[in-house]
């Protein structure tokens, strides 16, 4: 008995000197409204008074892709990602788990005002845009078109499904160079206010509208080595979803001074409302839309196998 | 008395035969693929989504070549894609090439300044012609060629001209006694002596094409093409397809290169500047 006890105290005690070991928490998110709770955290200096003396060490990514080549090289310890890149990640034995939802739906299809596309049957024989090939917009948009009967040109149809980055949307539409865009927010709201039409809203792009864009994913060997620290910054997340829900106004101001310090420019007002209304922001993690995404990207060609992803998620 | 000549006791230094270079290459080969079973699979050095072991790059080569699934036959696919774009570059390089080779090396201000020129846009690295032709031309196949047909031009052009240029004066003399003149000078003395130098700038335009291709496909990935499968293999955190497609693209290059490297090698042997073992 006394065994027993004394091996458990110096298990607890091991455990105690184990944690708390980092000296910073490096942050990965993207300038995107799906992961405003990111940039509500930030602008507002929850993150870091979560994390007290530990500092914070927020890095800004463009892709999935260049944030998880991140991750995979050890740069990343937590990361808001869509969960393509992160079910990928994991499909492929990176040490990661998903331990909160942060943003639901919140991703549109648009297309250039002038060309011709009306519904989803019209982008055949189109150029569409998608953030970066295998992300979670490309693979929802790949599932669009065999549910139309489509194909892309990748898999011998005749859809041309490109990548540029969201923040070039913009300037691919102006030039012409595409004709359709599935887009997380607020670039579908922005390209909506130049007058160009939508055609797939964020609830008829899939499952109407629930399923999970950004979710937030850890490093498992710093979760194990800092319970601590990663419970703090779940907490501070939680803060930013409930801000967001419960101030929109006040939310919409924070996402916006953050968006302009990260990009260099302010979004109008009115279409970062429109982009709010389109996206839920929550701490669940729907597993069963999860597990469904799972299978379209197996669908999409990105992955052979669907992964048990109940192993990846922490409760 | 029989004479015996030097010619005929002299010991002849023979180049190792060909069997015996493939099995030091196969041995080469082997060694290699131990090495880095070694370090993936036998010593676990890297994690997997780093650096793939042997078997999972080649059950990527071989799903995408010769599987059966829905979506398998992919690499198949971007192959007969990636080989069309790049032999219209390559054909429309030549073609070209050929021309302005022909008129640098007939007139000569066009050498001096067209000729400059053209050593300088070879120095540019043809991925920095990329955003230059997506928003000259658009997302497209057309934006690849461009920077195909760009890069494999030059390199025919200069040897054209360079290899018109230093056709010995006694040929071009001896020519000219025999009455050609102008075109039929050209034509019937000159290009014919060129043909070893030029067989080389083919060669040269050869590599340099491949790369462009590969490169311009890596930014213009809307198509199935080897550069779209080494774009996907990123984006899905599949380094396994990412080093698969790297191979693929460096046995074409070279098995392509090793072909003109034969028909340059004959047709040296041919003119005599080789002799043949």
């Amino acid at each position: 008995m006394t065994r027993t006890l004394s091996l458990l105290t110096a298990t607890l005690l091991a455990t105690a000197a184990h944690a708390q070991t980092a000296t910073s928490v490096r942050l990965g998110y993207f300038p995107n409204l799906t992961h405003a709770p990111a940039l509500i955290g930030l602008e507002r200096g929850t993150f870091q008074k979560a994390l007290g003396n530990v500092k914070l060490d927020a890095r800004s990514f463009v892709s999935g892709t260049t944030l998880m080549e991140a991750f995979a090289a050890g740069q990343l310890d937590i990361a808001y990602v869509g969960p393509g890149p992160a079910i990928n990640a994991a499909t492929r034995g990176m040490p990661l788990q998903f331990i909160a939802g942060a943003s639901e739906a919140g991703a549109v299809l648009v297309a250039r005002r002038d060309s011709g596309i009306k519904t989803y049957k019209d982008l055949a024989g189109k150029r569409v845009a998608v953030p970066s090939l295998g992300n979670t917009q490309d693979i929802s948009l790949r599932h669009i078109l065999k549910e139309q009967g489509l194909k892309a040109q990748t898999d011998g149809g005749n859809v041309n499904v490109t990548p540029v980055p969201p923040a070039d949307v913009l300037a691919a539409f102006a030039a012409n160079r595409v004709d359709a865009a599935l887009v997380p927010e607020p670039w579908g709201a922005a390209l909506e206010a130049q007058g160009h039409g939508l055609v797939g809203n964020e609830k008829t792009v899939w499952r109407g509208g629930q399923y999970p864009s950004t979710i937030l994913i850890v490093n498992t060997k710093f979760a194990q080595a800092n319970p601590a620290l990663v419970t703090a910054f779940l907490k501070a997340h939680a803060d930013a979803v409930a801000f967001l829900n419960q101030k929109p106004a006040a939310a919409q101001a924070a996402v916006n001074n953050q968006l302009e310090k990260l990009t260099g420019q302010k979004l109008d007002p009115r279409v970062l409302q429109r982009a709010f209304t389109r996206t839920r922001f929550t701490t669940n993690l729907d597993l069963g839309a999860l597990n469904e995404y799972a299978a379209l990207n197996v669908e999409a060609g990105y992955a052979r196998s669907v992964p048990d992803l109940k192993a990846f998620v922490k409760k | 008395m029989t004479i015996t000549s030097p010619l005929d006791t002299a010991p002849t230094t023979r180049r190792p035969s060909r069997w015996r270079r493939l099995l030091w290459q196969l041995g080469g080969l082997a060694l290699l693929l131990a090495l880095w079973w070694l370090i993936t699979d036998g010593l676990h050095l890297y994690p997997p989504y780093v650096f793939p072991s042997p078997k999972a790059v080649w059950t990527e080569i071989s799903y995408g070549l010769w599987g059966s699934g829905p979506q398998d036959g992919k690499l198949l696919a971007a192959i007969g894609n990636s080989l069309r774009r790049v032999l219209i570059g390559y054909a429309s390089a030549v073609l070209l090439g050929g021309v302005v080779g022909l008129l640098m090396g007939g007139w000569r201000p066009l050498r001096d300044t067209v000729g400059a020129y053209l050593t300088g846009v070879q120095s540019v690295p043809s991925i920095a012609f990329v955003p230059f032709a997506i928003l000259f031309f658009g997302l497209n196949e057309r934006a690849v060629l461009f920077v195909v047909i760009l890069e494999g031009f030059i390199p025919v052009a200069l040897a054209v001209s360079g290899a018109l240029m230093n056709v010995p004066p006694a040929l071009r003399i001896a020519g000219r006694t025999l009455g050609a003149h102008g075109l039929s000078l050209t034509t019937g003395v000159l290009l014919p002596a060129s043909v070893p130098s030029i067989l080389t700038g083919l060669r040269t335009a050869w590599s340099f094409a491949w790369r462009a291709l590969v490169g311009g496909e890596l930014l213009v990935s809307a198509s199935a093409s080897l550069g779209a499968q080494l774009e996907v293999g990123r984006n899905t955190a599949n380094m396994a397809l990412v080093i698969a497609t790297i191979l693929i693209i460096g046995i074409i290059g070279g098995l392509f290169d090793a072909l003109l490297r034969a028909v340059e090698g004959r047709v040296r042997r041919d003119y005599g500047l080789e002799v043949a073992q």
